[in-house]
C-alpha cells in the first residue's frame, strides 16, 4: 500500500514505522503500526498482510481514499556504522518490509549486501525483486520447499556466516527466527540488529504497552526500538 | 481565541486556564506529547503513576483492543519517585512551567502513599496530587484501597496528614456504591475527586482459547466506559461538595461538555491520546466553540448544568 505523506517521506530513516488510523468512529479505535518499506517523493510504501479487522478494512480501501491518517515516521531505525563493507540481511516473511529502504541505501553507498530470505511458502516471500536488484546474492528458503531451499532460512544464513566475512547482520521476522539468527551472528562474532514487534497503543512512548526486556531493564519498542542490538535483548527462556 | 469566554475553573484550589486535563498513565509526563501538543494550553498535566521505589509492571501482552475500548494491564510500571523528580519534574518545570502539574501517586501500603507525597513536598514544580486508590492492575495496593470505605479513608487520612497542597483522590468504578466511598474520602479531607479509573474486564481469543492479556484481567478504558463514568460523576457530584475531574472515554469536546453537565469541574482525556496525540488541543478548541454556539460566557456555568 502506498500512502501520500510528504512530511513523513521527507524525513524517514530506514527501519522506522508509521502508526495508521484505519477507521474512525467504529469499534476499532487504536492505530496500527506498520514498517515503512520504502519512501519516494511524497509517498511512503508499506507491505502488510491481512491479519484481523484493521488490516481487512485497509485492504478494502479504494485507491485515493482519504479516511486514513498517519502519525510518523516513528521509532528508532537501523544503525549503519561507518566503514561497513559487507552486510547480511536475514528476513522471515513480512520481516522483509522494514529492510527495503536500508538495502537500497547501503547498496547506493557501495556496501555489499547479501540476503537470506525465508517464508512458509513461495507466495509469502516479499520484496524479493527489490533485494535482487540491489544485493550481491539472494538465497531463498521456504518451509514447504515451494521455492529455493527446503527448510528454515537459518540454514542458508548459517552457511553464509560460516563462509563469508560480514560486518553486520540485520534481521526481521518471527521472534524465534530472530533469536536463532542473533545466536548465529553472536557465534560468528558479527554484530546483529533486530526489529521487534510488540503490541502498541500509543506508538510514541507514553503507554508502556510495548516493553522489551533488555540488559538495561525495560525499554519501549516504539521509541527505543523497534530496532535493537541483539546483544541488548534479554530473551524469555 | 477564547474571546470573551472565561474558560478558567478552580479545581480544589488550583487555578486552571481551562477545564481540560489528561488522564494519568496516558500522557506519561508530557514529554512524549511535546511534538503534538502545546502543553501551555492544557488546564493541567496529570502525570503517570509514581511510587516510592521502581515498579516493573506486569508481563506482556499488556493491552488488548475491545469493542470501542481497550484493556490494559500495564501495572503502574514507573522508575520511582527519585527518578521521577530528576527526570520528569525537571523537564516539566522547564517546558510546561505555566501549567499546573498534578502528580498521580501509587503505593503498596498506606505508608508508601504518604512517603511519595512527603518526598514531593519540597519540590516546587508540584501543584497538587492525585492519589490513585483504584488501579485494577496491581496485586497489593491499588484497587484494594479503593474498594471499601475504611481503607479508602485510611489512605486519604495518611496523605492529608503530610500535605496542605490540593489533593484529589481517584476512585474505582469497580464498586457497588461509589457514592459512599466518595463521601468517606471527602470526610477525610480530600480536596477533590477523580472519576473514574478503568473498569475491570477481560478478553479471550476463541481460536487459541487463551486470554489476550498475560495477567488475564485488565482495566477497560475508552468510549466503551463513558456511560458508566458519566453516571458515576453525576451520582457523586450530587452527594459531595468537592470538585470532580470527570474521565472515561472522552474523545472530543462534546464528551467533555457531557461530563461537565453531569457535574465535573474539569475533564481528563485518556485513551484518546493514543488514537490522536493532538486530541487535547481539539477538545480545548471545541469547548470554546461550544460555549460560543450556546452563548455561554463562563465555562463554569456548564458544571452540573444537566437539565433533568
Ligand atoms: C513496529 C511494527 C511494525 C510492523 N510492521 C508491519 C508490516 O510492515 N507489515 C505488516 O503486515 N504488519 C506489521 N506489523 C504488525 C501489524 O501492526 C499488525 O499485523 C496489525 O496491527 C494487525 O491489525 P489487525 O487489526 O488486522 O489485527 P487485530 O488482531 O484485529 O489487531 C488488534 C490490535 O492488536 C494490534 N496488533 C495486532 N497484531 C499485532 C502485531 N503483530 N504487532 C503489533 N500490533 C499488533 C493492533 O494494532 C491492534 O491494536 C508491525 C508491527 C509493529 C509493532
Ligand atoms: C495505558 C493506561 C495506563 C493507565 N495508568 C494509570 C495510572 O498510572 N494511574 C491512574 O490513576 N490511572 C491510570 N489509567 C487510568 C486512566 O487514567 C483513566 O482513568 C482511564 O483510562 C479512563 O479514561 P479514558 O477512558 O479516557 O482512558 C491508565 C489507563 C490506561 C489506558
Ligand atoms: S506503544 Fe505506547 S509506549 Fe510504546
Amino acid at each position: 500500500m502506498t500512502l501520500h505523506a510528504p512530511e513523513c517521506a521527507a524525513s524517514v530513516q530506514p527501519g522506522q514505522f508509521v502508526h495508521l488510523r484505519v477507521a474512525t468512529g467504529s469499534d476499532i479505535i487504536l492505530r496500527r503500526p506498520f514498517s515503512i518499506h520504502r519512501a519516494y517523493g511524497e509517498r511512503v510504501e508499506i507491505l502488510y498482510q491481512i491479519l484481523g479487522t484493521g488490516t481487512l478494512l485497509m485492504a478494502e480501501k479504494p485507491v485515493g481514499d482519504e479516511s486514513m491518517d498517519l502519525v510518523g515516521p516513528l521509532g528508532h531505525g537501523w544503525r549503519a556504522p561507518e566503514g561497513i563493507a559487507h552486510a547480511l540481511f536475514v528476513t522471515g516473511g513480512l520481516g522483509a518490509a522494514p529492510l527495503g529502504m536500508l538495502a537500497e541505501q547501503l547498496a547506493a553507498h557501495g556496501v555489499a549486501v547479501s540476503v537470506a530470505m525465508g517464508a512458509p511458502t513461495k507466495e509469502r516471500l516479499v520484496a524479493r525483486e527489490l533485494f535482487e536488484n540491489v544485493a550481491r546474492q539472494v538465497l531463498v528458503a521456504t518451509d514447504d520447499g515451494s521455492d529455493g531451499e527446503h527448510g528454515f532460512v537459518t540454514v542458508p544464513a548459517a552457511r553464509l556466516l560460516a563462509e563469508e566475512r560480514f560486518d553486520v547482520v540485520y534481521t526481521c521476522g518471527p521472534e524465534p527466527m530472530q533469536r536463532a539468527i542473533a545466536a548465529l551472528a553472536a557465534d560468528a562474532g558479527v554484530p546483529c540488529q533486530i526489529s521487534l514487534e510488540r503490541l502498541m497503543a500509543c506508538g510514541i512512548g507514553a503507554c508502556l504497552s510495548c516493553v522489551v526486556l533488555t540488559v538495561d531493564g525495560l525499554k519501549r519498542a516504539c521509541v527505543d526500538g523497534p530496532v535493537f542490538d541483539a546483544a541488548e535483548v534479554t530473551w524469555k527462556s | 481565541m477564547s474571546g470573551s469566554i472565561d474558560m478558567r475553573v478552580n479545581l480544589a484550589g488550583l487555578e486552571l486556564r481551562n477545564p481540560v486535563t489528561v488522564a494519568s498513565g496516558t500522557f506519561a509526563s508530557g514529554r512524549e506529547f511535546a511534538d503534538f501538543v502545546d502543553l501551555s494550553r492544557l488546564g493541567a498535566i496529570v502525570t503517570k503513576g509514581v511510587s516510592l521505589g521502581p515498579w516493573a509492571g506486569n508481563a506482556s501482552p499488556r493491552i488488548a483492543e475491545t469493542a470501542s475500548g481497550m484493556l490494559n494491564s500495564i501495572g503502574l510500571q514507573n522508575p520511582g519517585v527519585e527518578a521521577f523528580v530528576v527526570k520528569d519534574l525537571a523537564w516539566l518545570a522547564e517546558n510546561a512551567a505555566t501549567t499546573p502539574v498534578i502528580v498521580n501517586v501509587s503505593g503498596h501500603s498506606v505508608e508508601e502513599y504518604a512517603a511519595v507525597i512527603e518526598r514531593l513536598e519540597d519540590e516546587s514544580g508540584v501543584a497538587g496530587y492525585e492519589v490513585n486508590i483504584s488501579c485494577p492492575n496491581v496485586d497489593a495496593g491499588g484497587m484494594a484501597f479503593g474498594s471499601e470505605c475504611a481503607p479508602a479513608a485510611a489512605v486519604t487520612r495518611a496523605c492529608r496528614a503530610v500535605t496542605k497542597r490540593p489533593m484529589l483522590v481517584k476512585l474505582s468504578p469497580n464498586v457497588t456504591d461509589i457514592v459512599s466511598i466518595a463521601q468517606s474520602v471527602e470526610a477525610e479531607g480530600a480536596d477533590g475527586l477523580s472519576l473514574v479509573n478503568t473498569l475491570l474486564g477481560m478478553a479471550i481469543d476463541a481460536e487459541t482459547r487463551k486470554p489476550l492479556l498475560a495477567r488475564v484481567v485488565g482495566g477497560l478504558s475508552g468510549p466503551a466506559i463513558k456511560p458508566v463514568a458519566l453516571r458515576m460523576v453525576w451520582q457523586v457530584s450530587n452527594a459531595v461538595a468537592i470538585p470532580i475531574i470527570g474521565m472515561g472515554g472522552v474523545m472530543n469536546a462534546t464528551d467533555a461538555v457531557e461530563f461537565m453537565l453531569a457535574g465535573a469541574t474539569a475533564v481528563a482525556v485518556g485513551t484518546a491520546n493514543f488514537v490522536d496525540p493532538t486530541v487535547t488541543m481539539r477538545v480545548v478548541d471545541g469547548l470554546v466553540e461550544y460555549c460560543h454556539r450556546h452563548g455561554v460566557t463562563d465555562v463554569r456555568d456548564l458544571i452540573g448544568g444537566l437539565e433533568a
